[in-house]
């Protein structure tokens, strides 16, 4: 009996062993490494997404996460000498260029979810050759001129339907002892690129013989205009006095205090960076970017992170079927329940859309173009075009030779990049 | 202080004229500013009138034209037709669309497209039958403004609408409506009577909801001003504001678009509507500023030309003056110099100072400190501390000693400084005034007096050494008579008290006479005694005189000829005698025991033939003397104080003597010392060479060969040179052996010498020995002679027996030498030697004497002097008694006249020239020799010259009397 006894136990002891090892690699044993920055991989939507994986399928998922800074030299190096994840999250298809797509990377378009992703997604995930590179997965938002309406209905005047109003505005504002627009010189890297969008994007052959070197920027009038307006903007005063010395820390409490009325950035920021002072979010609205290349002002679509598939990961096909479980309408609406973006899938329901963006939706319909100008100018840097506008707002060079400093730095960018390669 | 009231004047007048031009000035600019601002707002009244005329001929034009379709029946048409035709009419008008009104806000356009529109009041204005004119935003986000007009209930594709609208996009409204006023500044909006911008002309307008809002947010005008705003535009009243937007000026001019509740505003810049003022007042400030500019640079050239007129005249007056006072200062010996303290500059520099210093004026004028560079003692050159002390008004001065710069004459300047203040600039004024002449008479002063003082001194301090140095000898005489008084019975006594006495007599003799030849030189009464003398006899006696006294204090003395010096000369011998004697006596007195002694003679090229120069050096090694009294070594009554000399008697005018007695004789005197290093005195001194009296010539025939044996090789080759002339051939050793040698070695050939001279002592052979060697072998026949500086009297007789024949003193001379050896060669028999020597012992004995002498005591003392010669003396008590007795006497009665020369009733020159013409049978030829106190020179001329025969000095020494008798008796005067 007590021999029976100690069989019995020893077959449970078996049993329970045995379970445990089929959990952790059995049906749904893989674990699947997700490389990306970790300031990204800490998004709620995505910590929910991973917990509802894990918990569907009973895979686990490892997180490789680098510092936002190093993160793009990292990975790079990280995939050059075999430490390649699954999947990698990626800021859109920009900067792309220090790893080897085609061969680092499987192309998606063959998956069946790319028809519910949103064509401003698709156009954020696409490169050049008309790939899918990733599934976007993230929190969108819609760039443009955000403006202080409670303001402007204070003085008598509402937001500009036109490059002509809109530089009356900021001269009217100016006159009337407001900053018309928060343009932080120090840390606003991302605003030039709105201006340039209309440029390429309405132009999708310019953008090519940019890219083929056939022109320079030189050779695109609207490039000028727009650094002449930047030029005239600032000794307009329309910047105010400090733009200089302005960064990305500033933008919240001039546009909260009123000092400043208006600036280029995206929705999402204000529920995010935005602590409101005199203003709230609410005395917000948008109204297209007027930055001297579109008469009738731009919106720039929102920016996304996506999902790509590491093609020397140790597990491809799971990490397909990953992506796959990503796309699913119930695990996005479920992950992004009640979170403020702009939908990348056709069937997202559940999140949060801002009233600026919804007031403004007929406008943002008209104007909305694709982030073009960092994304698909080979050898654009948003950092290199600002930097040449400071040199020509510090008068160390006129219009004309600030566009030829922005032709420069790309050229070498492309240079480097080509060294690289 | 007129000339200050009329600067006040013009400096005031100025002053009222710019005042005067600005208040003109402002006063013109505000008018032309308000005429300006008038005419603009006028013009921009008058602008917008016109606009508003066009504006509303646009909208009854818009009316007039929906008017005229309902009228012409156009919406009764079918739709397709009446579609068509609204196309062509956009066309043709330029609308930007056609819209059909629903009572209710809803509209359609031609194409069936339906939307609402918010029209607000507009729709009720339809309602009641009026046009309206009234903003929308289209369905496509572009804002219009739609002129509407009632029509009759119809409906278009089953749309049923009550009006019809034409609708202008603002933007093209406001392109019709452009005023292009004032440089395009001008913003021009139509709004409502609440302020809602309906549209604006300008680019970018549409920005402006509320025109009113915007003023009350951004202007500076106040409620009340808003509500009088809002209340004119309501009741659609005109009028003009001027506000502040933003810190600049803006002028809102409003008026009634010509229908209810429509407004054209326009907002101009002030600054656009001054532009024409500023204009203008640009223009005029330009004119006047010319104008100014003219006046100011006339004015400004008057006063150039004003200013270089009396800058120039000041300059010419300036000048004249500079120039005046330069000839005023070259006229004078004072320098003048003007500086100015704050720039150390110098104004003023009177041209007289190259003249007076040496000093070129430009070089002066660039730094004054150049004066410093003159001064002797730089010492004592002005700092500027000290300059500084002088109060303003005030002068002080210095005396300072400037050296010429080009001639490096001295000369003394009184520097006076004056501190000055000249309009307002601080000045020094430097008077630098020659006073040369009163320094150096105060300079003479002083030295006078210093002269005076030291003279004083000097004869103090005589009179005390005499004192001292007469009080001494008497001392002894008195205390040995006394002691020979109480010792009469002791004849050893006697005769050491005697020979004491006078001893202290001849030295207090030697005093007096010192004394009485200084005071007879001082006086100048001095003369010289010229005569033919013999230089070696001279120099003999000194060596008879000074030797013992050197030999007495173990002293060398050693007397040197050098070259060859004349041997006669015309001079007075008394007085060589005496400067040499003296210089010799002090070197022996002042060099101690042991020490040595040079004196040199050297012929010196003399002055032409018939005179001859001499060199006479005294050397010796003794005590010397300190610099400082060798300045006044030749200063009668000086003596140099110390241990030494205080030991020493001496009157302190032997040297003040010397000095005089060579100036006397023409000659110089110098003197070499320092205290410890012993003395050197040389004298210089020309004579006059006497008449070449023919030369012996005895000895041609018998000497002809010479040798001359001395260990000073110098002296020997002096020999021969002095011995050239003799043609004797003088063959030199220097040594006593080689003497011997030479002698025999010539005698063994038959060429012996006929004279051998050797020097006494030598080192290896003295001279007695090798003569003693030459006898041996050469015999007797040749004369051998010793020559030395030294006393033979102790060798003499071992000298002889060695075979000398005769001694030489150095140093050698020619004559000496013929003189010494012709008594050597018998068939030459010397005069002397026919007639011996006179000897003086008993040449008083039997003599008579004849005594004139007025002073009882010297009789007596005579008396009994020439008793003790066993000579009898008969005294008369003047010069008339010794007439008297000498005429009355028989002749022979008296041998001689001894004849005092002071005496009473009748002296001793007028009784020797009485007595010389008395007509006595002996009055021509019996002696009288002169008994004096005085023993100058001019008193043995003035006794010989009285017809006396000779002088003796008191007090009377028998041996001179002696000497005397026996001299006289020598020369024929025998009584």
């Amino acid at each position: 009996m007590k021999r029976i006894r100690l069989c019995l136990c020893l077959l449970l002891a078996a049993a329970l062993l045995l379970s445990a090892c089929g959990r952790s690699d059995g049906a749904g044993g893989v674990t699947l490494t997700v490389m990306g920055k970790a300031s990204d991989l800490g998004k709620p939507y995505l910590t929910r997404l991973f917990q509802l994986y894990q918990d569907a399928t009973g895979q686990r998922i490892k997180l490789i996460s680098y510092e936002d800074a190093e993160f793009e030299t990292r990975a790079a190096r990280d995939l050059a000498e075999g430490r390649v994840p699954d999947i990698l999250l990626h800021f859109h298809n920009a900067d792309l260029n220090r790893y080897n797509v085609a061969a680092d990377f499987l192309y998606l378009e063959d998956q069946a979810w790319i028809s519910d992703l949103t064509d401003s997604a698709l156009a954020y995930c696409t490169d050049s050759g008309g790939h899918l590179l990733g599934l976007p997965f993230w929190e969108s938002s819609v760039s443009g001129c955000y403006y202080n309406k409670t303001l402007l209905d204070r003085l008598g005047l509402k937001a500009a339907a036109s490059q002509e109003e809109f530089n009356m505005l900021c001269q009217v504002l100016a006159e009337s002892g407001y900053t018309p627009i928060c343009w932080p010189a120090g840390g606003c890297a991302w605003m030039p690129q709105f201006a340039l969008d209309p440029v390429f994007a309405d132009d999708p052959d310019t953008l090519d013989r940019l890219n083929r070197g056939e022109l320079c920027y030189g050779d695109i009038p609207a490039v000028a205009d727009f650094v002449r307006w930047v030029q005239t903007a600032a000794e307009s005063g329309w910047f105010g006095k400090d733009y200089s010395s302005t960064g990305w820390d500033d933008i919240s409490s001039q546009l909260s205090s009123g000092q400043a009325v208006m600036t280029f950035i995206w929705d999402t920021w204000f529920y995010t960076d935005f602590t409101g002072g005199t203003y709230t979010v609410d005395d917000f609205a948008l109204m297209p970017a007027f930055m001297g290349t579109a008469e009738e002002g731009t919106f720039e679509g929102g920016n996304l992170n996506m999902m790509m598939v590491c093609k020397a990961g140790p597990h491809v096909q799971e990490a397909l079927d990953f992506l796959s479980f990503c796309a699913a309408p119930e695990n996005y609406n479920a992950a992004f329940d009640g979170i403020s973006t702009v939908s990348c899938f056709r069937g997202q329901t559940s999140n949060i859309q801002s009233p600026m963006v919804t007031d403004a939706q007929a406008a943002i319909a008209e104007h909305e173009r694709v982030s073009t100008a960092a994304s698909k100018i080979v050898g654009y840097s948003a950092e290199d075009v600002m930097d040449a506008l400071n040199a020509m707002l510090r008068g160390e060079t006129d219009a004309a030779g600030c566009v030829e400093r922005m032709d420069n730095y790309r050229l070498e960018e492309i240079a480097l990049q080509n060294a690289g390669t | 202080m007129k000339k200050q009231l009329r600067k006040i004047s013009s400096l005031l007048l100025v002053f009222l004229v710019i005042a005067a031009v600005i208040l003109i000035s402002s006063v013109y600019f505000r008018y032309i500013s308000r005429r300006i601002y008038e005419d603009s707002t006028r013009s921009l009244d008058e602008i917008y009138s016109q606009v508003n005329r066009s504006f509303s001929a646009f909208v009854e034009r818009n009316w007039g034209l929906l008017e005229s379709w309902e009228n012409a029946g156009v919406f009764s048409e079918d739709e397709e037709a009446l579609s068509v035709f609204l196309e062509k009419e956009q066309a043709y008008w330029g609308f930007t669309a056609f819209r059909f009104l629903s009572g209710a806000g809803g509209s359609l356009s031609p194409d069936g497209t339906a939307e609402s529109l918010d029209l607000g009041d507009a729709l009720d204005t339809l309602k009641q039958g009026e046009p309206v004119m009234a903003g929308a935003t289209l369905s496509s986000g572009k804002e219009v403004t739609l002129f509407a007009v009632p029509v009759g209930r119809r409906s278009y594709r089953d749309f049923s609408y009550d009006a019809v609208a034409v609708a202008y996009t603002n933007t093209d409204l406001a392109g019709s409506l452009n005023v292009d006023a004032f440089s395009g500044e001008a913003r021009c909006f139509v709004i409502r009577g609440d302020g809602q911008v309906l549209l604006s002309t300008q680019a970018g307008g549409g920005v402006f909801s509320n025109y009113l809002v915007y003023l009350r947010a951004v202007s500076d005008l106040s409620e009340e001003q808003l509500a009088a705003l809002a209340r004119d535009w309501e009741n659609g009243r005109q009028g003009l504001v001027r506000c502040e937007i933003g810190g600049d000026s803006q002028v809102i001019l409003y008026q009634n678009l010509g229908y209810p509740d429509t407004i054209m505003l326009s907002s101009v810049p002030l600054s656009a509507i001054s532009a024409g003022f500023l204009s203008v007042q640009k223009a005029t400030t330009n004119v006047l500023l010319v104008i100014f500019l003219m006046l100011g640079a006339t004015a400004v050239v008057l006063l150039l030309l004003r200013s270089s007129r009396q800058s120039r005249k000041n300059r010419l007056e300036l000048q004249y003056r500079e120039r005046m006072f330069d000839v005023l200062s070259n006229s004078v010996d004072d320098i003048f110099i003007t500086l100015n303290i704050a720039d150390k500059r110098v104004d003023y520099i009177s041209p007289n100072i190259e003249r007076l210093l040496g000093i070129p004026v430009e070089e002066a004028r660039k730094d004054i400190r150049v004066l410093e560079k003159c001064t002797v003692n730089t010492d004592v050159v002005i700092p500027q501390t000290v300059l500084d002390t002088i109060p303003l008004n005030s002068s002080q001065y210095w005396e300072y000693e400037y050296m010429h710069q080009n001639t490096g004459e001295r000369r003394w300047y009184r520097m006076t400084v004056y501190h000055m203040s000249i309009q307002e600039a601080r000045k020094y004024i430097f008077v630098l005034s020659d006073r040369t002449v009163e320094q150096r008479m105060n300079q003479q002063l002083q030295e006078a007096l210093t002269a005076a003082q030291s003279a004083n001194t000097a004869k103090s301090n005589f009179l005390s050494n005499m004192s001292h140095d007469i009080r001494t000898p008497m001392n002894a005489i008195v205390g040995f008579s006394v002691l020979l008084e109480k010792s009469a019975d002791e004849p050893d006594k006697v005769r050491e008290y005697t020979r004491k006495i006078t001893a202290s007599s001849q030295h207090l003799l030697s005093l007096i006479n010192d004394v009485l030849d200084m005071s007879k030189i001082e006086s100048g009464k001095t003369s010289l005694n010229v005569d033919r003398f013999s230089l070696p006899e001279m120099l003999e006696e000194l060596n008879i005189i000074v030797m013992p006294q050197a030999k007495a204090k173990q002293q060398d003395f050693a007397i040197h000829v050098h070259g060859a010096p004349p041997e006669h000369l015309m001079g007075d011998r008394l007085r060589l005698n005496q400067i040499l004697l003296n210089l010799l006596s002090n070197a022996v007195k002042y060099t101690p025991e042991g020490g040595r002694i040079d004196f040199t003679v050297s012929p010196l090229p003399g002055p032409g033939q018939q005179y001859a120069r001499l060199r006479f050096v005294v050397k010796d090694n003794g005590i010397g003397m300190s610099e400082e009294f060798l300045k006044t070594v030749f200063d009668p009554f000086s003596r140099e104080i110390n241990s030494v000399t205080n030991k020493i008697q001496g009157t302190g005018l032997g040297m003040a003597i010397t000095k005089n007695l060579v100036d006397l004789m023409g000659g110089i005197i110098q003197v070499e010392s320092a205290p410890g290093q012993g003395s050197c005195f040389t004298v210089e001194l020309s004579f006059l060479l006497p008449e070449q009296e023919e030369a012996a010539s005895w000895y041609r025939s018998k000497v002809t060969r010479m040798l001359v044996a001395d260990d000073e090789e110098d002296i020997c080759l002096s020999i021969r040179e002095l011995m050239r002339d003799s043609g004797v051939d003088v063959a030199c050793v220097t040594g006593g052996a080689a003497a011997v040698e030479m002698a025999v070695t010539a005698w063994q050939r038959g060429e012996g010498f006929h004279v051998i001279l050797l020097d006494w002592k030598m080192p290896d052979l003295d001279g007695v020995e090798a003569a003693r060697r030459i006898r041996a072998q050469v015999g007797d026949q040749v004369p051998i002679l010793v020559l030395t500086s030294y006393d033979w009297s102790d060798i003499e007789a071992e000298a002889r027996q060695a075979g000398i024949d005769a001694f030489m003193p150095k140093p050698f001379f020619v004559s000496t030498f013929w003189e010494t050896i012709r008594p050597l060669f018998p068939e030459e028999p010397t005069a002397e030697a026919a007639e011996p020597p006179a000897d003086s012992a008993g040449v008083l004995e039997g003599r008579r004497f004849l005594a004139a002498e007025d002073n009882e005591l010297n009789a007596e003392i005579l008396t009994e002097m020439l008793d003790m010669e066993g000579a009898s003396c008969q005294v008369a008590v003047n010069g008339l008694q010794a007439l008297e007795l000498f005429q009355s006497s028989l002749p022979g009665t008296y041998d001689m006249i001894l004849m005092d020369v002071q005496m009473p009733v009748m002296n001793g020159y007028e009784a020797a020239r009485a007595i010389r013409a008395c007509g006595h049978p002996q009055a021509a030829s019996i002696p009288i020799v002169a008994m004096t106190a005085n023993a100058f020179a001019e008193d043995v001329r003035n006794a010989l010259d009285a017809g006396m025969d000779g002088h003796l000095s008191k007090p009377i020494n028998m041996d001179t009397v002696r000497e005397m008798v026996g001299k006289l008796l020598k020369e024929g005067k025998r009584a």
